[in-house]
């Protein structure tokens, strides 16, 4: 019992976090294919791309390693932590920001034209709510 | 709890649990998380980790890439956000069909005590606004300044000037407001911070460098210590732009987001 216990504790540790990370991702997907208002859609959007953020994340990580902060002028790649991911991320949660705000707005203008953003009662299918 | 509820729940439990066994999986044949031997830590990681301080003379080697090897590339996520300003403003900015609408009419509310015609945010929320307001927006320029050496940057620093004016705008009862912004300004300001950028990639090649290069800026009589505080003076314009882009355009969503609720039939 104790073995297995720490056995989960090591994949956990190891390789576990991948498994939230698509947990997350299936999430994201599930919903945007689901949910039948298109806030929520957008809502879960997000959350597809968060979990890629972290997906990414995950491999900058070093142990034993810090930030990517030099403190001396000599610098050992062993010392900092994978810096490009962090790089790459930050640029793509700008680009996540800029799609909300244009998502957020087409959401309003449907809203304007049709006076609802509930897909069923736009296309005119399903039971409504 | 009606059947398609029921039916949602239990998909949204079945593909949890699918994705759990697939990233199980896919957790055997991916890098472990921590080793120093994974792909993505070996190759290229190593060099620029080693030769970020020589060559962009920045501490902050997250900042080094992002401003100095990758230059060109954010210039281009700078501007997608301002595109995204644009694109958020022309798409509400045909205002056709509002006029049809009634205004919200302020409805008259009793003024309950501790509180007056100020808001309806009383003592509390003005308090407590008042001191956090410019805490935040003294921390988002130390952020910004510090972007070069230690963690920080000017998306970060943006995001964090924009969350104060939100605060300032969302609070009721603030009685010292810094007042509303007109989005169209907000979007030429964020104009501004791209050209900034932009610029500053520019003036290089004005004094026979190339695109971006930090070391050809005409700042030699200004700045101390060489090419290493001409490259904190190229950073540190580039870091400047993108917050006053990111600052604008987030403040721009804000500005047209609260302007539209402010129909009674939403």
């Amino acid at each position: 019992m104790t073995e297995m216990i720490e056995r989960v504790e090591f994949f956990l540790a190891d390789r576990g976090i991948y498994m939230l990370t698509f947990v997350m991702l299936a999430i994201g997907i599930y919903g945007m294919v689901v949910c039948s208002s298109y806030m929520k859609k957008l809502m879960c959007m997000n959350i597809l791309q968060v979990s890629i953020i972290f997906f990414f994340l995950t491999f900058g990580q070093k142990e034993g390693s810090t930030l990517p902060v030099a403190v001396s002028q000599t610098v050992e790649a062993e010392q900092y932590i994978n810096p490009l991911p962090h790089a790459l991320m930050l640029t793509a949660i700008v680009v996540s920001l800029g799609v909300t705000g244009v998502g957020l707005a087409l959401l309003m203008k449907i809203r304007d034209i049709y006076g609802t953003i509930e897909e069923d009662e736009i296309t005119g299918k399903g039971g409504g709510r | 709890m009606d059947r398609r509820a029921k039916k949602k729940l239990a998909g949204l439990i079945l593909i949890i649990l699918l994705a759990a066994a697939g990233g199980m999986k896919a957790g055997s044949f991916l890098p472990v998380i921590g080793s120093h031997q994974t792909p993505a830590n070996t190759y290229l990681s190593g060099y620029y980790i080693e030769n970020a301080m020589e060559h962009t003379h920045a501490a902050n080697i997250v900042t080094a890439v992002l401003a100095d090897y990758r230059g060109f590339d954010t210039l281009f996520e700078t501007c997608v956000l301002f595109l995204s300003g644009i694109a958020t403003l022309m798409v509400l900015f045909s205002k056709a069909k509002v006029k049809d609408r009634r205004a919200k009419e302020e409805p008259e509310e009793p003024v309950l005590p501790g509180e007056d015609e100020r808001g309806r945010g009383g003592s509390i929320l003005d308090t407590s606004f008042r001191i956090i307001v410019p805490i935040v927006m003294i921390y988002g320029i130390y952020v910004l300044f510090h972007g070069e050496l230690s963690l920080g940057g000017g998306f970060q620093a943006g995001a964090l000037i924009a969350s104060a004016y939100l605060m300032d705008r969302i609070a009721p009862g603030f009685e010292t407001r810094m007042g509303e912004i007109k989005e169209e300004n907000m979007l030429i300001v964020a104009g501004l911070g791209t050209f900034l950028y932009a610029f500053t990639g520019i003036l290089p090649m004005l004094f026979g460098g190339k695109f971006l290069e930090y070391e050809k800026l005409p700042f030699g009589n200004l700045v101390k210590g060489g090419a290493a505080g001409l490259h904190g003076a190229g950073i540190l314009m580039i870091e400047i732009g993108v917050t006053i882009c990111v600052m604008s355009v987030i403040m721009t969503i804000l500005e047209v987001v609260l302007e539209r609720t402010e129909f009674d039939d939403d």
